[in-house]
């Protein structure tokens, strides 16, 4: 008989239960309960991925963004940033107006703080300033500027006769935005007035002395008197000397940088959840590496000895 | 399907992989008794998605066989100290010759069942290595070698 015909002959043949076995399966079957709905595992899946998907979505994308807040509250510079550079020049002015009769002697010192986008435009920001005093006939008592990659600062003291102070702020407000400014004034009228009587009485007492006869000790005396007349004319003339010139300090610098550093993307949120999410699988990867692999060679162990035991009592 | 139907479509198949099996009626009555009380105990686990029914209830099947052929064991050893076991007299199906049942008894409980999953159930390679836990390979393997075994078998007895 080949192998075909002993396959038919044993595909032809017909096993069938006898009743008593049929009907102990049928009580046995009469006994199971009405089919409850099914919630598989695969299926709570499908419900539930989409669903801790979209919260997870909602939390990252719904997140207060407070990264880019602090870096909005770093960048803030002192005073409002004004785009409008007629605005911030009507401004300086009207902060630098400050009313200087002309009959009355006053010292006059301003600071002046300024922001430029570039650190190129710090360097011509002192090339101008320089141009404005000179050109209201003042001079720079003092020039400072540093350049480090993209950021500059300059520091410069300025010395512009007190009649053309306002328009010189008002030019010099125009390099940049207007980030601090100070104006400090000071009268030196009574102390002038001061110095003048001083020198009115010590000429009288000059003007006696020269009506008495003439001695050593008068001529010393005189002489004595003079000089101090002397020093207290040359320290009047100094002092109307400042105070026909305004002190400005003008200080240029560029925006810090730590603005441009924390400037997130909308998809920053996703970024960082991504990169502790991979840290996470490094560490359970590192820690269950080992672990899984131990259960996997004692699951294929056990898998042996079982498949052996089980051929050995197939065996029979 | 409910689990009626389900037992009533089948119940001749499971029978008929028992009989095989055991080689043993009274064994294989008993055993299909006990599937079918465990399969309705496990029936809410069957999921339609990875098998056919006739497969999850013979899988039910090979696990209450491999217990039976386990305290079978047991019991024969203590028992063959006293007496020798009795030789059965038992037939596989209606409609075998004498020689194939002869050669069908020489098979040992392995090869039975692998001819009786793939034979007489005409289960595909697939459906049979996932009961008996192996590779599709394995299966047809242990298939060709039962079959070669009753092929010479017959030669013998010719």
């Amino acid at each position: 008989m080949s192998q075909r015909d002993l396959v038919a002959e044993l595909r032809a043949a017909h096993v069938e239960a006898p009743p008593e076995v049929r009907e102990r399966v049928r009580l046995v079957a009469a006994g199971a309960p009405a089919p409850p709905r099914r919630f598989t595992w695969r299926r709570s899946l499908v419900v539930l991925v989409p669903v801790a998907a979209a919260i997870a979505a909602t939390i990252v994308f719904t997140r207060p963004a407070e990264h880019q807040q602090t870096a909005l509250e770093f960048g803030r510079p002192p005073v409002t940033l004004a785009p409008n550079v007629g605005a911030a020049t009507d401004r300086a002015a009207k902060a630098f107006a400050v009313p200087s009769p002309k009959n009355r002697v006053q010292t006059y010192d301003a600071t002046l703080s300024l922001r430029v986008e570039r650190a190129h435009d710090v360097s011509d920001g002192v090339k101008r300033a320089l141009r404005i005093t000179t050109s209201l006939g003042g001079y720079s008592q003092s020039v400072h500027a540093e350049t480090h990659g993209s950021s500059a600062v300059a520091d410069l003291k300025l010395r512009i006769p007190r009649s053309r102070i306002q328009k010189a702020m008002a030019e010099l407000a125009q390099i940049g935005t207007i980030t601090d400014e100070n104006v400090s004034t000071v009268d030196q009228t009574a102390l002038l007035n001061n110095t003048d009587r001083e020198i009115a009485r010590l000429q009288k007492q000059v003007a006696a002395l020269r009506t008495q006869p003439r001695s050593d000790e008068n001529d010393r005396r005189i002489a004595a008197l003079v000089t101090r007349i002397e020093r207290l004319q040359r320290g009047e003339a100094t002092t109307r000397r400042n105070a026909h010139y305004a002190t400005v300090s003008l200080h240029l610098e560029t925006p810090p940088v730590i603005v441009a550093q924390h400037k997130h993307g909308p998809l920053h949120g996703v970024g960082v959840a991504l990169t502790w999410l991979g840290i996470g699988v490094v560490y359970a990867l590192a820690i269950g590496a080992p672990g899984a692999v131990l259960l996997v060679l004692l699951w294929l162990g056990i898998r042996v000895v079982r498949r052996r035991r089980e051929n050995a009592l197939l065996q029979i | 399907m409910t689990f009626q139907q389900a037992a009533e479509a089948h119940l001749d198949d499971v029978y008929g992989y028992l009989a095989w099996f055991t080689s043993d009626r009274f064994a294989a009555e008993d055993l299909t008794a006990v599937t079918f009380e465990r399969a309705l105990r496990l029936w809410h686990r069957f999921d339609p998605d990875r098998g056919s029914v006739r497969t999850w209830l013979c899988q039910v099947a090979r696990t209450v066989a491999l217990d039976h052929f386990r305290s079978e064991r047991r019991r024969t050893r203590r028992e063959e100290l006293a007496a020798p076991p009795e030789a059965i007299d038992f037939r596989f199906a209606e409609g075998l010759s004498p020689d194939l049942e002869m050669a069908l008894a020489r098979l040992t409980a392995g090869e039975r069942e692998v001819v009786a999953l793939r034979v007489l159930l005409d289960l595909d390679a697939g459906a049979a290595a996932r009961i008996l836990g192996i590779s599709a390979t394995n299966c047809t393997t242990r298939l060709n070698r039962a079959l070669k075994k009753l092929e010479e078998a017959l030669h013998v007895a010719a």
